[in-house]
């Protein structure tokens, strides 16, 4: 019984096309189509790429890494919606053909693989680390957190830096000096964190008007997120605390 | 091989995003319907400013414009502030974040106090309308 399922699954074919570019040879990217088994009902786009680049084209060039959602590398727009490619399975899509693109609104190296320069500098221009004015010894201890404290940052440090927030949103394809939501989502989780004193080194990145005012709240970076970090919710938010912290007396706190 | 024939391209592809980006997506059309209902309700204000500035004269010679192509298009006006007003206040459970004894108030409950005193706030102002209209 199991044999006779594995003989179907075996039969069963997928079309994927792909991006190609060759930047030494073209002029613009063009789709390749590939004819390959679907060959187990888990199998994912990136598994159809890993296929393709042993069996037909090893010329196929793409990123990725850890394979299970966690280390955000695999982004690409399948089907015109961007995805990890580790977690967008064939069978969602099959039998229509699968168009697997590199994520929107980044410039294309070669293939399926985008230049993140721009996001890497923005990233490191909120400081997504703990900053403290001065540091303490390691013989002090640990800084401690209650659970509530955790809770007001936590879902925003579920970031992985896939970049499907910036494939996804209209404002950063419009303007790609917008700061962008995956920078302000993991400057926001600093800022909330109870044992970071850097909330007016990032203030002027994050509440410039190429930062947070630059959003128009189109929400679709919340609804591709892979990790349910809700980067607009962030970025409302630091809307509405950075606006109380000009109204209010005592507002500019640190 | 020639040293430029070594050296890695950094010629990179720029996707254009192309005029019709927003009709790619149901989320995108409506948040362009979104911020395109300011453009009809600032007429329409500027309209009313307008009827104001007329109604500053000698009542007998004043008459409200009540047109039927007027009348549609303050209907459509109001179906887009309609619209407009609900997208605004059902973004106050995302924005704000309140704690009432160290309880996280739900998203829910902060956008139907939202909504309560939208619908109070039009109650007040309709019935101050109708009290200076007697």
């Amino acid at each position: 019984m199991a044999g006779a399922r594995e003989s179907r699954l075996s039969e069963k074919r997928v079309i994927l096309k792909a991006t190609r570019f060759d930047p030494d040879r073209d002029e613009a990217p063009r789709l390749q189509t590939y004819d390959i088994p679907f060959a187990d009902e888990s199998m994912v786009v990136l598994d159809a790429l890993n296929y393709i680049k042993a069996h037909v084209d090893g010329s196929l060039t793409y990123r990725w890494s850890c394979r299970m959602g966690i280390c955000g590398s695999c982004g690409m727009m399948v089907n015109g919606t961007p995805k990890l490619s580790c977690s967008a399975f064939l069978r969602d899509y099959w039998p229509r053909p699968i168009v697997v693109e590199p994520l929107n609104n980044f410039p294309i190296i070669r293939d399926l693989v985008i230049d993140m320069d721009d996001f890497m500098h923005k990233l490191k221009s909120v400081k997504p680390w703990i900053i403290r004015k001065q540091e303490l010894p390691l013989g002090a201890g640990e800084h401690r957190q209650m659970t509530h404290q955790i809770d007001e940052f936590k879902q925003f440090s579920q970031c992985i830096n896939c970049m499907l927030c910036y494939a996804a949103c209209p404002v950063y394809a419009l303007n790609n000096e917008f700061l962008g939501p995956a920078a302000i989502a993991l400057g926001r989780r600093y800022n909330l964190d109870s044992r970071d004193e850097g909330l007016k080194q990032r203030l002027p990145v994050i509440a410039s008007s190429e930062g947070i005012w630059e959003c128009s709240f189109v929400g679709e970076c919340s609804v591709v997120c892979p990790k349910g970090v809700d980067p607009a919710k962030a970025i409302q938010q630091t809307k509405l605390d950075t606006t109380m912290r000009f109204l209010l007396p005592y507002g500019n706190r640190d | 091989m020639s040293a430029a024939e070594v050296e890695p391209s950094t010629r990179a592809y720029h996707q254009p995003l192309g005029a019709g980006w927003w009709m790619r997506k149901g989320h995108y059309f409506w948040y362009v319907v979104r911020e395109f209902t300011a453009l009809p309700l600032a007429a329409w204000l500027l309209w009313l400013l307008v009827e104001i500035q007329r109604a500053g004269g000698k009542a007998d010679q004043y008459s409200p414009h009540a047109s039927t192509a007027f009348v549609i298009f303050s209907v459509v006006c109001l179906l887009f502030a309609l619209y407009h007003s609900v997208t605004f206040l059902s973004l106050a459970g995302v924005i704000i974040h309140l704690r009432i004894f160290e309880r996280p108030v739900s998203s829910r409950l902060i956008v139907l106090s939202q909504f309560g005193l939208w619908a109070v706030a039009s109650a007040v102002i309709a019935f101050v309308l109708i009290w200076f209209a007697r």
